[in-house]
């Protein structure tokens, strides 16, 4: 069925702009900072992610190199989960739309 | 002088050996270090927002993964000043269950000493310090640390060596 959105109440159409938002994939991504060690950088995203080393490695590399890399992707409410745990661990993390 | 080494005592308690004075006086000198945590410029470091541009969502996320995250921290800094108690000349034996507490105090204390004195990727790889001045202790304070931060990380990625 073909919803009409003028005939929604403007709390449905909140509802339904937050849905979607939180809908589109989230991209956890982790910036470059001058302090954290190469090392230190590696094992969180090991421990955070699971990943092996070589690929913990690469993320790290680009971090270093680019300024930032995208550890993940996916839905938001993991996404925010990730983000604490690189929080906790005092790397520089945030989230963005998968598409920006 | 002897190198800096952690050396597993048993499956539960580990020995960090060859402390240099250096490190012993970084060392006691994290409480100072960390009570900065919640000075502006060093609070936004220590607890980033969740999503740039997007003030609603950062507010939100303050409000619920900031008072988790100040309790870690605190309680990783309690852990490790009371495991520094035990600590005699050169060497403490610490619970194999702290590392984690040991690794998050030393690197708030570092991540603090860059905020503080705006330290960048250049003052990083400075050799020419001079402890005299304010900036260069905090980088001398902040490389010393780092090498029992790598030490620690070393061993935890790879504990039998």
């Amino acid at each position: 069925m073909m919803v009409n959105v003028g005939q929604l109440r403007p709390a449905e159409v909140d509802q339904t702009d937050t849905d979607a938002a939180l809908a589109v994939p989230w991209n956890v991504v982790v910036h470059n900072d001058p302090i954290n060690l190469m090392s230190y950088v590696t094992m969180v995203f090991q421990r955070v992610f699971g990943y092996p080393r070589e690929k913990a490695e690469r993320h790290m590399l680009e971090v270093h190199h680019r300024g930032r890399s995208i550890l993940w992707s996916g839905a938001r409410e993991q996404a925010e989960l990730y983000v604490h745990q690189l929080h906790s661990y005092q790397l520089l993390a945030t989230l963005e739309k998968a598409s920006s | 002088m002897k190198p800096l080494r952690v050396v597993a005592c048993d499956e539960k308690t580990v020995e960090l050996t060859g402390i240099p004075p250096i490190l012993r006086q970084c060392l006691f000198h994290l409480p100072e270090i960390l009570r900065h945590r919640s000075q502006p410029g060093v609070r936004e470091r220590l607890f980033p927002d969740l999503e740039p541009g997007n003030p609603r969502a950062n507010a939100e996320w303050h409000d619920l993964a900031d008072p988790e995250l100040r309790h870690l921290f605190v309680s990783a800094e309690e852990t490790v000043l009371r495991d520094l108690s035990a600590l005699e000349r050169d060497r403490v034996r610490v619970p194999l269950a702290h590392l984690a507490a040991w690794m998050s105090a030393i690197n708030q204390a570092r991540l603090i000493l860059g905020e503080l004195h705006h330290v960048t990727e250049r003052d990083m790889d400075r050799t020419d310090l001079d402890p005299s001045r304010p900036k260069d202790l905090a980088l001398l304070e902040i490389h010393v640390l780092g090498y029992l931060l790598q030490t620690l990380v070393d061993f935890v990625q790879n504990p039998t060596g």
